[in-house]
């Protein structure tokens, strides 16, 4: 059980050891301590008397700390040992870890208790592409602790250990000669810093502790509404999804140091325009702070310059902020990096949305700015061929995203046959987001910003973005929505979940929404989990191909919300049902994607198979298909509650949903059968 | 001095701009030390809901960002980016972050970046 991946993390910073505590890091993966996307271990082995240990048990205490018990000996054959080791560590500005080696024995025992120390210093995207290091290291002995130190030009990052304990330090570790009573234990903390170079007076010198992350947790938990369902594993999968959500907050100190949904674990901790809006939407009856948090973060980084590297333009959202070396000396973009072509509409989406739940009108009145400048951004930077469509095409041609929209793998978007369309591409969901932005920016224009003729203007707008794009993209003989137009204004014909988003944005006409919603759940798409990424058919259709087959519970959680937002609430209640019967294959752990495999074939879902995990936005999921089954909407001051859920789920109570009504109870029962 | 002039132009600019509206939310000091050799330049930066004010002088300050002359002038002009530098350890920050990534919207972009969509002059197509 030595190799199973155990994960701790503290916001960006994080920890992935084997079972037994140990980090081994081969150039390729994805062991090690990191922070700010830079490796500060890649090797930190315990040996007793120069012998590895064996793994009893792991206890995953609480996200950002774990306990190892562990034994001599690596074998498979349990021996009877004389000694045992506990390693609990918990992460935070680097590690902490409280090392125990009891003695069973009744005799006395010395022991050379021995850790291997050493880091490779790898930003994240070296580990990702497995790229050779520029710089110089160094190790050095002080007193007391060792420096593993790392440096290029005036960039640099050390690795500081000491022990509280008496140790000898070497270049390479540190080692403690002790002396074991018959029954007898000794004990040592040993911390482990990350140290930023000059970075750190502006990162702040007051590292969280373990009990303000405790409390915080505990905060969190206490905050967010109470759920009590017939059907037992939602409660759990509830449960999971809110612990999950707290473990990936994350507060960048370079942004003001406010909370907001980090992607996902372990690549991505860091802050994305799309998925911690996405994120946000869904949490939104349940954290609403979160939105706040993402709003501010992201307005404050709004880009304001033209940049070709960085794909920047005026009043334009980001799309991924990077801390480490190869961002640090522009051999990538990521500082931030802005090609992304669906965050800035869903700011505004984002925006209203929150206002809608929360009230919280200040923060509108204070992001006015940069609400403006996103929605000006769609029509005078986006609008690429000037055909009035949001469309997308790197600057960057060399680090920069090829697709700009979720589906943002280079062969995600492709005709039926196959090929894939020339540049700019305008995909089908940006038109429905620009259309939602419109539509909510110029309600926040009538009620906050008090500038009516905005709000006309963008009515306008949207009402003609409406018209055009239901004659434009939609696709007479099949009977649903184009997946994007081409360069030349052709419409790239396949079917794909992307419909889904469209009925979300309420771009769709009311007489066309029918025929959607019989494609989203017709064989083609819906696997009886969820709805496939791309239809079964088309050219570039496989069940494990990242956006061309899988299915993804964010995706689908947007989907049954349009579909409940169109009056399909049946349609919705099956795509919930899917995704949360999935959700308890995976232990209450939605993963990002997983196989399109029919459901009668496999019985089971198919995690796909390097998806990241714990991912913010199918963490997500599951709330967004709560607030879709129990069909929360506000509506003024109040909220409306309209439920429609599985007939399996019996019985289900949200207790407390925060909002600018104070705090209601949402019930329902189940009534809407699932076939199959 | 052609070297002083860099940066003298850029605050000029900022000065004579008075209001920026982008930085509306904004209000504290912004302290600019230009090294040069052992001698260093002080630039004051006053934000007050987006009034802008420049000064020259050792008053107290919010965030303190200090760098080499060279890379000052770079950043100025557009040439090199104040965030990548940053995580380089080459523009020290010291202070209150925050109001520095608001005031980055003073920053130009890289002079060569191009235009592109209705930004750009394209006339519209029929629709």
């Amino acid at each position: 059980m030595n190799d199973r991946e155990v994960k701790i993390l503290d916001g960006n910073t994080f920890v992935v050891s084997d079972s037994r505590g140990d980090i081994e890091a081969s150039p390729t993966d994805a062991a090690g301590l990191f922070s700010f996307d830079t490796r500060f271990l890649s090797r930190w082995i315990l040996s007793l008397n120069g012998e590895r240990l064996g793994a009893l048990s792991v206890d995953d205490l609480q996200y950002f700390e774990t306990r190892f018990f562990l034994v001599p000996g690596t074998g498979t054959v349990y021996i009877d040992a004389k000694l045992s080791v506990i390693r609990q560590r918990t992460v935070g500005g680097g590690f902490h870890e409280e090392l125990t080696i009891l003695n069973h024995d009744e005799q006395p025992i010395e022991l050379s208790v021995r850790l291997d120390a050493a880091s490779d210093f790898a930003d994240l995207f070296e580990v990702k592409d497995a790229l050779k290091k520029k710089g110089r290291y160094s190790n050095r002995v002080e007193r007391g602790r060792l420096v593993l130190g790392y440096e290029r030009e005036t960039f640099r990052r050390e690795t500081v250990i000491s022990a509280s304990e008496r140790a000898a330090f070497d270049e390479n570790g540190l080692t403690f000669a002790i002396k074991l009573a018959p029954h007898g234990s000794w004990s040592t903390e040993l911390h482990v810093v990350a140290g930023m170079g000059t970075m750190e007076t502006a990162r702040g010198t007051g590292r969280r502790r373990k009990v303000t992350m405790e409390r915080s947790l505990e905060r969190w938990l206490d905050a967010a509404p109470r759920l009590r369902c017939d059907w037992q594993p939602l409660e759990a999968i509830y449960r999971r999804s809110l612990v999950d959500l707290a473990a990936l907050r994350f507060s960048p100190e370079v942004a003001g140091g406010k909370s907001l949904p980090a992607a996902g674990l372990p690549w991505f901790m860091t802050m994305f325009g799309r998925d911690s809006i996405f994120t946000s939407l869904q949490a939104l009856p349940f954290a609403p702070d979160l939105a706040a948090g993402t709003l501010r973060a992201l307005g404050e980084w709004q880009g304001s310059s033209l940049d070709d590297f960085r794909d920047e333009d005026p009043g334009r959202i980001l799309h991924e902020m990077r801390y480490g070396e190869m961002t640090a000396f522009e051999e990538r973009p990521h500082s931030p990096y802005y090609g992304c072509a669906d965050a800035t509409p869903l700011f505004v989406v984002l925006l209203d949305e929150y206002e809608r739940w929360t009230g919280d009108r200040k923060l509108v009145r204070e992001l006015e700015y940069e609400a403006r400048a996103a929605l000006d951004w769609i029509d005078d930077y986006a609008d690429l061929l000037g055909n009035g469509y949001l469309s997308y095409q790197r600057r960057n041609e060399k680090t920069g995203l090829e697709n700009q929209c979720w589906k943002d793998s280079w062969d995600s978007i492709s005709f039926r046959d196959g090929t894939l369309p020339g540049f700019p591409r305008a995909t089908c969901e940006l038109q429905g987001y620009a259309y939602d932005a419109k539509v909510r920016g110029a309600r926040l224009a009538r009620l906050v910003w008090k500038d009516p003729a905005l709000a006309e203007r963008l009515e306008q707008e949207a009402a003609d973005l409406k018209r055009r794009f239901n004659r434009d993209f939609w696709i007479e003989d099949g009977e649903y929505f184009a997946l994007a137009l081409d360069e030349d204004g052709r419409q790239v014909d396949t079917l794909a979940s992307n419909n889904g988003h469209l009925l979300w944005s309420g771009i769709v006409d009311k007489s066309k929404a029918r025929a959607v919603a019989r494609h989203l759940l017709g064989p083609r798409l819906f696997s009886g989990w969820g709805v496939r990424t791309l239809a079964e058919g088309e050219g570039r259709y496989n069940p494990i191909g990242y956006h061309v087959g899988t299915v993804w519970p964010f995706d689908n959680s947007f989907i049954a919300w349009g579909l409940r937002r169109y009056g399909f609430k049946q349609e919705a209640a099956r795509v919930a049902a899917g995704i949360l019967d999935a959700a308890e294959f995976f232990e209450g752990r939605l993963p990002e994607a997983f196989g399109g495999y029919e459901r009668s074939l496999t019985k089971y879902p198919v995690q796909y198979p390097t998806a990241c995990s714990p991912q913010a936005w199918s963490t997500g999921a599951p709330l967004l298909l709560l607030r879709t089954m129990l069909g929360l909407e506000p509506h003024g001051d109040d909220l409306i509650i309209d439920a429609a859920l599985p007939s399996t789920m019996g019985r289900l109570e949200l207790l407390d949903i925060p909002g600018r009504w104070g705090r209601i109870d949402a019930f329902g029962r189940g009534r809407v059968e699932i076939p199959g | 001095m052609a070297k002083t002039d860099s940066i003298a132009k850029f605050m000029d600019g900022v000065a004579s701009r008075g209001h920026e509206p982008s930085l509306a939310n904004a209000t504290g000091t912004v302290r600019f030390e230009v090294v040069d050799g052992k001698k260093s330049e002080r630039w004051l930066l006053t934000v007050t809901r987006g009034e802008l004010a420049v000064s020259r002088g050792n008053a107290r300050a919010d965030v303190t960002l200090r760098a080499p002359r060279a890379l000052f002038e770079q950043i100025f002009r557009g040439k090199a980016n104040a965030t990548a530098a940053f995580l380089r350890g080459a523009l020290q920050i010291d202070g209150n972050v925050e109001l520095i990534v608001l005031v980055q919207r003073l920053l130009p972009g890289p002079p060569a970046s191009r235009r592109k969509g209705r930004a750009a002059g394209w006339a519209a197509r029929p629709r």
